[in-house]
């Protein structure tokens, strides 16, 4: 039976839909802690304001992150979530879990906690919701002791760093993300585990252009699967995707009628940079001009594959608000070296100026994209020691003016003023 | 001369005894030795909270250090998001 009368949560509930108030209502069956969250959140929608509190100083001993503490307001009417903390558990690499590691997690949490979960929050972890400060110590034990499974990253630290399944299942994979995400999972141990920066710092790796990881828009530091040479096209498959034989998008869009397959419509006029052609029945891509959209791998997959020099890009500084909206990461270096040879070293050796420029210039709470944007690229791509080059460039200048430094204007800054004047007497 | 490692300790301790607020940000203790790069004072700072001479304190986004003794429990500590 209802703890609390939920009318406005209960309109949520209609609708063909799942409901989360559905599912809560189900748990509270069990974990009675549960009536308290729906209360509280139906107070909310008639208040019209949040009533939880946030921040505090729970944590486990040693670690300074991976618990988001979290309290009620109204705890006198909502005792069940007086306490209500966020326990961040790092998820293995590409999302791999065993149904019997699936099962002993939710039998640790419905021990310790709330027993409901997001699979899985934006920085990747799977997301414990809600449990009291005394529960945390023994909670920890076990996950570390018991299932040999880590908290995740919170508050100032490098966040649990996050990749797609790259090679183990995708062949356009063009490095080992998940390699590289577990080793640098480890390399940063005491950056993941203690806060270490002026905010938070977020790695995710994507095997290739597509960025099932959203990369791209969620992390610092994007590393995105790319390639140096050309598109490796079988023409044979071409023609069978003229013909029809063979279904577009891998028959993704196969539950539409779309009408015959139609290369010129779906394939070479989306080009983005316009570098695809068909002479004859061979299809022909200028490779200088093309930007590794994915595009027509994707329609094609058969047909296309990326080149065989494969690397990656590294981009710069994405992030959601909280000073200046949301943005992009930017693009800093075209193609990387990834690499198990050596460790990882030249992207580390990346990461790590990255990050000595941005402790020293970086403000409180401002994330590398906001100082990078206050700063102006060129600041930042001296910082890097990088040479600017056309990749960098967004748009023509809007700015008239050609800033020269010192060292490259004959006698810099000094000179004689009075000299000056005496040949420009008024 | 160069600051030794008890000397930072002790520049980050006395900064965290006379600041207003009792939360500080990391690049507050910067300025304890400026010779340090702000990832070295950053783990001087870690270890004294390894230690139980410091804590951390947590908004969720963004994590801060505290004389325990200035922060009685978390009921008084001022929350920022
Ligand atoms: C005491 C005399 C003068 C004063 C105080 C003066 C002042 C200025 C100022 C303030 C500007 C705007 C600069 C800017 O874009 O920020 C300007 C532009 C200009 N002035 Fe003069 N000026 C003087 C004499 C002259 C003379 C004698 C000529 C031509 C024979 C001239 C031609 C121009 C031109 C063509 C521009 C536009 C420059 C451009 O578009 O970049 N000025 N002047
Ligand atoms: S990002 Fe690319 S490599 Fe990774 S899973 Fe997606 S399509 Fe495959
Ligand atoms: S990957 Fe994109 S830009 Fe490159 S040839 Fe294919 S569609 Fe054009």
């Amino acid at each position: 039976m209802a703890k609390h009368a939920t009318p406005l949560l209960d309109e949520l509930e209609k609708g063909p839909w799942p409901s989360f108030v559905t599912d809560m209502k189900r748990q509270a069956e069990t974990h009675p802690e549960c009536w308290d969250i729906l209360g509280q959140l139906e107070l909310s929608y008639k208040d019209k304001i949040t009533h939880w509190k946030h921040g505090g100083i729970v944590g486990v001993f040693g670690y300074g992150g991976g618990i988001v503490g979290r309290y009620s307001d109204v705890p006198k009417k909502f005792p069940g979530v007086e306490h209500f903390h966020t326990v961040r558990i790092a998820q293995p690499s590409g999302l791999y879990y065993s149904t019997k590691n699936l099962r002993a997690l939710m039998d640790l949490w419905d021990k310790y906690g709330s027993g409901m979960t997001n699979m899985h929050g934006s920085t990747g972890d799977m997301i414990f919701l809600g449990t009291r400060t005394e529960n945390l110590e023994p909670l920890f034990w076990d996950l570390t002791h018991d299932l040999d499974q880590d908290l995740g990253g919170s508050g100032s630290n490098l966040r649990t760093p996050s990749c797609c399944l790259g090679e183990s299942r995708c062949e356009w994979s063009c490095y080992d993300t998940q390699d590289v995400c577990y080793h640098l999972t480890m390399h940063y141990q005491d950056e993941i585990h203690r806060p270490a920066f002026p905010y938070k710092f977020k790695f995710k790796f994507s095997g290739c252009p597509n960025d099932c990881v959203a990369a791209i828009a969620r992390s610092d530091f994007a590393l995105l699967g790319t390639w140096k040479d050309d598109i490796r096209i079988n023409q044979a498959a071409v023609k069978e995707y003229v013909a029809g034989n063979y279904p577009s998008n891998g028959g993704a869009h196969a539950g539409g009628d779309w009408g015959k397959f139609d290369i010129k419509k779906e394939v070479i006029n989306l080009c983005p940079t316009g570098c695809m052609w068909m002479e004859g029945d061979e299809l022909k891509i200028d490779n200088a001009e093309c930007n590794r959209c994915m595009h027509c791998i994707n329609v094609m997959p058969r047909a296309l594959k990326p080149g065989k020099e494969k690397g990656a890009t590294v981009c710069v500084g994405a992030k959601a608000p909280i000073l200046d909206g949301a943005q992009f990461a930017t693009m800093v270096i075209p193609f990387i070296e990834v690499s198990k040879e050596n460790e990882y070293e030249n992207l580390i050796d990346v990461i790590e100026q990255i990050w000595d420029w941005w402790m020293e210039v970086g403000k409180n709470r401002e994330r590398v994209g906001e100082t990078m944007q206050r700063v102006g690229l060129p600041t930042f791509l001296r910082v890097m020691e990088i040479d600017a080059m056309p990749q960098h460039v967004k748009e023509p200048r809007s700015n008239p003016y050609v800033f020269w430094k010192e060292e490259e204007v004959e006698g810099g800054w000094e000179r004689d003023v009075q000299a000056f004047r005496r040949k420009h007497a008024a | 001369m160069a600051m030794s490692i008890e000397e930072v300790e002790a520049a980050i301790i006395a900064k965290a005894t006379k600041s207003p607020k009792p939360q500080l940000y990391i690049k507050d203790f910067y300025e304890c030795d400026t010779e340090r790069k702000p990832r070295d004072i950053k783990k001087i700072a870690n270890a004294l909270v390894t230690k139980g001479k410091m804590m951390f304190w947590s908004s969720g986004s963004t994590t801060m250090y505290a004389l325990p003794e200035r922060i009685k429990n978390e009921e008084n500590a001022e929350g920022i998001n």
